[in-house]
């Protein structure tokens, strides 16, 4: 994964440049800005009212069509859960493997894996049929003698969402505090008190820097098995119960690779527009893009890898419960949401194999736009078909969902990029410290400029 | 508080924020509920104890015994009457659903009168004084009297009634009489009147197109009976033949259908018994000469072009049928074309000459001694029409519904000067009413009803009356008081009551019973009834019947006309029980749609004509058009359409009114030969653009070989064909070292079971359910609503498959398609209580948790909703809670007052968001524990009786422990026949169900 810095841009910047172009970024927001929030809110405040009448009706307001008692609420969590993989994997996996092209995309991916995880947070809560003993789901000493099951991959997940948000947020907290103390000392108004508690009394002494380094490194090396660790849990979710189509050991490593390649693509889904509106065009360049996009290719050749196995595995189990459902996958009711999943995951990537689409921004952005569909049809495919189709041949059903479901998946969308909008004006979205970190060292005629 | 919060503004905010939190808490309950002592507790009664009544249930004709369970003053379920010579015990859907006619939330509540703008309620007396005015001021000949059919002293009374006022004889109306069986009967054996059909002791049934297990007679007796000739057992079982053209509930049980051309039934029966004449098969009376000539014309030969099926099918099924004891019976659906008694009198003929008349069917025993005359109804329809009725008072009949809209009954009802209705529900006919009385339910008011000859069955009030309402018996007591004169005589009693027992009185007189009267009466009502046999009857061709010589045939369809059967529904009857929401949302037990109307259809004629399941179809017959959904349906012949019928009512309540389509509407008003109805017409199909989702739980009717429901033949149980394993492929045999593994596995998953809690000395609750009893007829579905609380859905949640119901009779279709034959099985899917169960480990909660005597425990207070159990269940039991159907004012609510008075108070009701489904009825094993426990005795195998065993009418379910090897259930679980659903799955169900078994030849 190491990969050679990129080529020095032409007219190189120098500190003061990277100081004084993030934190141009910064500050008060443009109208494009209030009008972007303002469209997230409202559609967020739909999705709110969705939940709400869910809550006070019941569930059947979605469109659950039994056999099929898990839908989009779940396929959704899945989703996001999976976007927050790749944050994770380029702040700390490639920070461990030193890897310099990651310095100026990071940080935008790492708020991303804190955005995703707190939206994919919220589905298990939305799905349940009683949200508000939702708690239950913890384990706390209660006068009621209760416990929960640690045999149940939910209880898993419980704790591995949690455990993701935590160190996600202390990662991502961690990093920001050299930016922060810089951009401090320009602040101004209510800003400049909000950076000073966040920068924790940074002041950049070499024993500050040395405890930083250091604290940055463990907890990458904390974060990192997190990658693995989360997504195969989730996989869990499915891998351990005996519905055809999901009892499948390929799952956890399936899973993990589809996770980091969904989220790979919504990194380029946000960087391409973040970049344009605050001109880093310098910071972020068509190199980055590029490797962003070798990571894709590699990712999705191994999810293509793990569609055909799992096909293939279907196969020659013998398994007939398991060759009817992926038959029915393929060409049954559902046809054209596998149909979709495999277009966009498996067949699209190899655009990529040529330089020029690699190199081509507009082209990957709208190649991500479409892994990001595909990564979300593929957990349809795996929860909704597998479960329309299970043991019982009168108990099959077909689920479609609802405008609840609808209007949830938009408010969850519109929740995670509340928080993106928010960030993006309120903390530097190109990490300060580590551009100038990969900057060659000031030459003495240029320390004058 | 810098800004002026000083101590006078503190306690101002104090006060006001506390009395927000003492009004706040004060929502918390939503009325103010005192607790009152029993200061003079009631003998009768002790809180929390049932206790039973014995009555009759008054749903059908069969009369059925009931025992009904009362809690606290309140009905909450009916069950059976073992001691009942009808039905011992057992009950079908109608009848269990009964409580919902007492508890319907659309009964009219009081007596009402009609304005000029609407019903006003008025009071009893007003109500009597009206109808005596309007009796005074009529002439005699001008009141008439219309009921349902009532066999016992009620019926009697109202006759007494009208000959004492001088009206005209009452008129008895039941859309399906049995008047062409009657006929057939009067001119074969001289004899008007309904035999004793006997199942039990016959060996070989085939039925012409009766659908005895359904509607016919005595459903619930037939089941048993049938059952108990039919069913394989220690390597035997009787073979049913069933002829029609459309394969009903009863057909599919059938080991062989014969789908005749429509209306042809009597050309086979005659050829038939040609055959057993000709080939000498039995010994055949002499006095059959005076039909001989019949006889000698009908050849298998003869008439095999003209009936669609082939000669040799015809005598083989003669020779099989007189080989051993054996039964033909006609009557039902495909007894009710327009020439139905010639079908019948053939029919008599072929038991004739098998020498089944006397043995299997009995005429000593006379049902359904009340049955109706379509043709009286039609004279009073004229005299109506032509302004001759003055009075008319209708009892329990709805002929305004029930009846063909070309007999033009309802134009000519409004033509009557008074029009009083006795009906407990605001039903069409009521509706065109001047005043209502309504009557008591069956189940709260004093009756005596004679199912057959010598059976005298007693009904009594249970509970006080839900609402306003008066006994009709008592109504016309009262009128008669009062009007005085000759009428006063009608009965020196001051009410109903008094009048049965001095009815009873007589009969103990005549039954030469020597008690004190009080102990016969309280003996007969803690019994149900009195039994006596009627004697037995020599029974001979009659001379009449050798007018018996010419055979018309119903004039089937051809080319683009189709022949329409409109049958009778399982359930919804004629129509009254349309009202019934148990009964609504039954599945119907063949095509297994809820609240509507379809069309069954072949699927070849639909392909033909480019018709899918759910289109809608326009039917035109002669007399109307009717619009309803395609069901397409292998069991039913191409030149042939099926409409059930019973549904599309205008008002009868908010469960009926605007479900389904009026199929009356499409049946001609003419009265056929035999004097009554047809319900055979031909019909046009037109394709609309419509189309409805099919309100059914049923997925897929194909098994995709996954030996859901298994059959076997009778030759591989006895050895006479070779065992062919039917290869579920899951069921491939596992190798030897994945026993051993699987074994080792599951020793060490249950370790912990021998400890404690779990020791073996602890029963394992389990269930046999045998399919070659099992019928379909899902009276255990309305059973298990009753016991478990289970709410009812509607129309529009099942159609996205959230159905409650904890048993799902699940129909497979086999064969039938490129000219197989159509083989149906049927299998009762409910929770296995698996063993190792799939549903336990995945609850993050332990909502679902394995209880010590193995049970499949489900908390619904612990349980989040996160259905995962739902997902992991391999069989599709667990039923979610998508909405509060328990709660008022919900858009789902399933009980609205007084329907939750059913409620069982030993089961909690469900709230949103958990996860329900079947508990083998723990409550039931928890209270016979412990009345075990208090006794200090041990339980008895067969003692707990699970809601759907209890009301089985074909004892297909046994429950028991398996740990105890004495038990039936363990017995039967060693059945060669025994298997488990999905066992590749290793979930080791506790419920083993018996295979199918087929009589016939080859697969």
């Amino acid at each position: 994964m190491a990969t050679a810095a990129p080529p020095q841009p032409t007219t190189r910047p120098t500190y003061a440049d990277v100081t004084r172009d993030v934190f141009a970024t910064l500050g008060n927001p443009t109208k494009t800005w209030y009008i972007l929030f303002g469209f997230v809110l409202s559609v967020l405040a739909v999705g709110v009212i969705a939940l709400l009448y869910q809550v006070r009706m019941g569930l059947g307001v979605a469109g659950y069509t039994p056999p099929v008692m898990w839908g989009a609420y779940i396929a959704t969590f899945v989703f996001w859960v999976g976007i927050a993989h790749s944050g994770t994997l380029i702040s700390a996996i490639l920070y461990l493997f030193r890897s310099a092209w990651r310095t100026s995309v990071y940080r935008t991916a790492e708020a991303m894996t804190v955005f995703a995880v707190l939206t994919a947070g919220l589905f298990p809560l939305i799905h349940v049929g009683r949200i508000w003993y939702a708690y239950w789901l913890f384990p706390y000493p209660n006068q009621r003698m209760l416990w929960v099951n640690f045999k149940s991959p939910l209880v898993f997940d419980v704790f591995a969402v949690s455990t993701y948000l935590t160190v996600s947020t202390l990662f991502l907290i961690v990093g920001l505090i050299p930016d922060i103390a810089a951009i401090r000392e320009k602040a101004t108004g209510w800003r400049k008190k909000l950076y000073t508690i966040t920068a924790l009394g940074w002041r950049g002494t070499d024993q500050q820097w040395r405890h930083y380094t250091r604290a940055y490194l463990y907890m990458a090396a904390l974060a990192t098995p997190l990658v693995l660790s989360v997504h195969s849990v989730v996989s869990w979710d499915f891998a351990v119960s005996i519905v055809p189509g999901w009892h499948a050991t390929i799952f956890a490593p399936y899973f993990v690779a589809g996770a980091i390649y969904s989220g790979v693509a919504m990194v380029i889904t946000l960087i391409v527009p973040l970049r344009k509106a605050f001109k880093m065009e310098r910071y972020i360049r068509v190199e980055h893009f590029e490797n962003l996009s070798k990571l894709l290719l590699l990712t999705g050749m191994i999810v293509a890898y793990a569609y055909v196995i799992e096909y293939f595995i279907a196969w020659y189990s013998g398994n007939p419960f398991e060759r009817a459902s992926f038959w029915n996958r393929a060409f049954g009711d559902y046809w054209w949401a596998t149909w979709t999943m495999i277009t966009c995951n498996m067949f699209l990537p190899f655009f990529l194999f040529f330089q020029k689409i690699r190199r081509s921004i507009p082209a990957l952005f709208v190649l991500s736009l479409f892994v990001n569909l595909g990564m979300w049809f593929e957990r349809f495919v795996i929860i909704v078909v597998s479960l329309s189709f299970e043991y019982e041949p009168y108990a099959m059903g077909h689920y479609t969902p609802s405008w609840v479901e609808f209007a949830i998946l938009a408010g969850s969308f519109a929740w995670f990029f509340m928080w993106f909008l928010l960030f993006a004006k309120n903390f530097p979205t190109v990490s300060i410290t580590e551009v100038k970190e990969i900057i060659p060292l000031p030459r003495k005629k240029d320390a004058h400029a | 508080m810098s800004d002026g919060m000083n101590r006078r503004r503190f306690l101002k905010v104090l006060g006001v924020a506390g009395g927000g939190t003492a009004a706040l808490s004060g929502c918390s309950t939503d009325r103010v509920e005192k607790l009152v002592p029993y200061l003079v507790p009631p003998q009768d009664q002790v809180p929390g104890v049932a206790t039973w009544y014995a009555s009759t249930c008054g749903e059908c004709e069969a009369g059925c015994g009931l025992h009904v369970r009362v809690r606290e003053g309140r009905a909450v379920k009916v069950e059976g009457n073992p001691d009942h010579p009808v039905n011992r015990g057992k009950l079908c859907s109608r009848g269990q659903a009964s409580l919902q006619g007492l508890y319907n939330p659309d009964r009219v509540r009081g007596p009402m009168a009609r304005t000029a703008d609407g019903w006003e309620a008025i009071s009893w007396d007003d109500a009597i004084a009206r109808v005596v005015s309007e009796l005074g001021s009529v002439d005699p000949s001008r009141v008439w009297f219309l009921s349902g059919s009532e066999t016992g002293s009620f019926g009697r009374m109202i006759d007494a009634w009208l000959a004492a006022a001088g009206a005209n004889p009452r008129v008895v109306y039941e859309p399906f009489a049995y008047e062409a069986l009657r006929h057939a009967n009067r001119t074969i054996f001289g004899i008007d009147a309904i035999p004793h059909f006997d199942f039990a002791n016959a060996h070989v049934v085939v039925s012409f197109g009766t659908d005895f297990l359904e509607t016919w007679l005595s459903p619930v007796q037939h089941a048993r009976d049938f059952a108990d000739g039919h069913a394989f057992h220690e390597g035997r079982m009787g073979k049913f033949i069933h002829v029609e053209p459309r394969m009903s509930m009863t057909g599919m049980n059938a080991d062989e259908w014969v789908a005749p051309i429509p209306g042809t039934e009597a050309l086979i029966a005659l050829a038939m018994t040609n055959a057993i004449v000709d080939g000498q098969l039995a010994t055949v009376p002499s006095d059959i000469s005076r039909v001989r000539g019949l006889i000698d014309a009908h050849t298998p030969d003869a008439v095999a072009d003209r009936c669609g099926v082939d000669a040799e099918t015809i005598r083989r099924l003669a020779r099989e049928f007189a080989a051993e004891a054996s039964l033909a019976v006609a009557g039902g659906v495909a007894a009710q074309h327009s020439q139905a008694h010639i079908t019948a009198q053939a029919v008599n003929l072929l038991n004739y000459v098998a020498g089944n008349i006397g043995r299997t069917v009995r005429f000593d025993a006379d049902q359904a001694r009340g049955a109706s005359r379509y043709q009286e109804v039609a004279r009073l329809a004229s005299a109506m029409g032509s302004g001759q009725v003055g009075v008319l008072f209708t009892h329990a009949a709805n002929p305004v519904f029930a009846s063909p809209a070309a007999s033009g009954f309802t134009d000519a009802y409004q033509q009557v000067g008074f029009k009083v209705s006795f009906a407990r529900f605001m039903d069409e006919t009521a509706a065109l009413s001047d005043l209502i009385l309504p009557d008591h339910d069956p189940l709260e008011q004093w009756n005596d009803v004679e199912p057959r000859t010598g059976h005298h069955a007693l009904q009594q009030p249970v509970m006080r009356p839900v609402f306003d309402t008066r006994q009709t018996g008592d109504v016309l007591i009262r009128v008669a008081q009062q009007m005085g004169g000759g009428m006063a005589s009608v009965t020196q009693a001051a009410t109903f009551k008094d009048h049965l027992q001095g009815e009873w009185r007589t009969l103990q007189q005549r039954l030469g019973d020597r008690r004190d009267f009080t102990a016969f009466w309280n003996a007969s009502l803690q019994a149900g009834g009195v039994w006596a046999d009627a004697p037995a009857q020599q029974v001979r061709l009659a001379t009449g019947a050798s007018s018996f010589t010419d055979v018309p045939v119903w004039n089937a369809a051809t080319g683009e006309n189709f022949t329409l059967i409109a049958f009778p529904s399982l359930a919804i009857h004629d129509g009254r029980g349309a009202n019934r929401p148990w009964l609504q949302e039954l599945p119907d037990p063949v095509s297994k749609i809820t609240w509507g109307t379809w069309v069954e259809m072949h699927p070849e004629t639909a392909a033909e004509h480019e018709i899918h399941d759910g289109d809608i179809l326009e039917v035109t017959t002669p007399n109307g058009t009717v619009s309803a959904p395609a069901f397409l349906y292998p069991g039913v012949r191409p030149d042939t359409i099926a409409m059930p019928l019973g549904q599309g009512h205008t008002s009868f309540g908010r469960y009926a009114e605007g479900t389904g389509a009026n199929v009356y509407s499409l049946l001609s008003g003419e009265i056929a030969g035999f004097g009554g109805l047809s319900f055979y017409a031909t019909a046009t199909v037109v394709k609309t653009r419509g189309h409805q989702m099919l309100a059914t739980n049923a997925g897929r009717s194909r098994q995709m070989g996954r030996g859901i429901a298994q059959a076997v033949l009778l030759g591989e149980l006895t050895g006479e064909v070779e065992h062919e394993e039917e290869h579920a492929d899951h069921a491939a045999p596992v190798p030897e070292h994945i026993e051993e593994v699987l074994d080792a596995w599951q020793e060490s998953q249950y370790e912990e079971m021998e400890q404690g809690d779990y020791a073996a000395d602890n029963p394992r609750w389990a269930m046999a359910i045998d399919l070659s009893r099992c019928t379909g007829c899902s009276a255990c579905v309305t059973a298990c609503h009753s016991e478990n609380n289970i709410p009812i859905v509607g129309p529009e949640l099942m159609r996205r498959g959230r159905e409650m119901s904890w048993i799902r009779i699940e129909r497979y279709f086999e064969g039938g398609e490129h000219g197989e034959p159509l083989e149906t099985r049927v299998l009762p899917m409910t929770c296995q209580q698996c063993t190792n169960a799939p549903c336990e480990p995945v609850c993050p909660v332990y909502a679902a948790y394995h209880t010590p005597d193995g049970l499949n425990g489900q908390i619904y207070n612990r349980c989040v909703g996160t259905r995962y159990c739902g997902n992991n269940c391999p069989y599709k039991v667990r039923y979610f809670n998508w909405f509060d159907f328990a709660k008022e004012g919900e858009p789902f609510h399933a009980f609205p007052e007084p329907l939750n008075w059913q409620l069982n108070p030993d089961i909690t009701v469900r709230t949103k968001g958990v996860m329900e489904k079947c508990t083998f009825c723990v409550q039931r094993i928890r209270a016979k524990q412990d009345q075990a426990v208090l006794a200090d005795r041990e339980l008895e195998d067969g003692e707990i009786m699970t809601a759907c065993q209890q009301t089985c009418p074909s004892h297909a379910i046994v429950f028991g422990d398996l740990n105890d090897p004495t038990s039936r259930v363990s017995q039967l679980s060693q059945e060669e026949r025994g298997y488990h659903v999905l066992e590749g799955l290793n979930t080791r169900p506790a419920i083993t169900y018996l295979k199918k078994v087929r009589n016939v030849a080859e697969a």
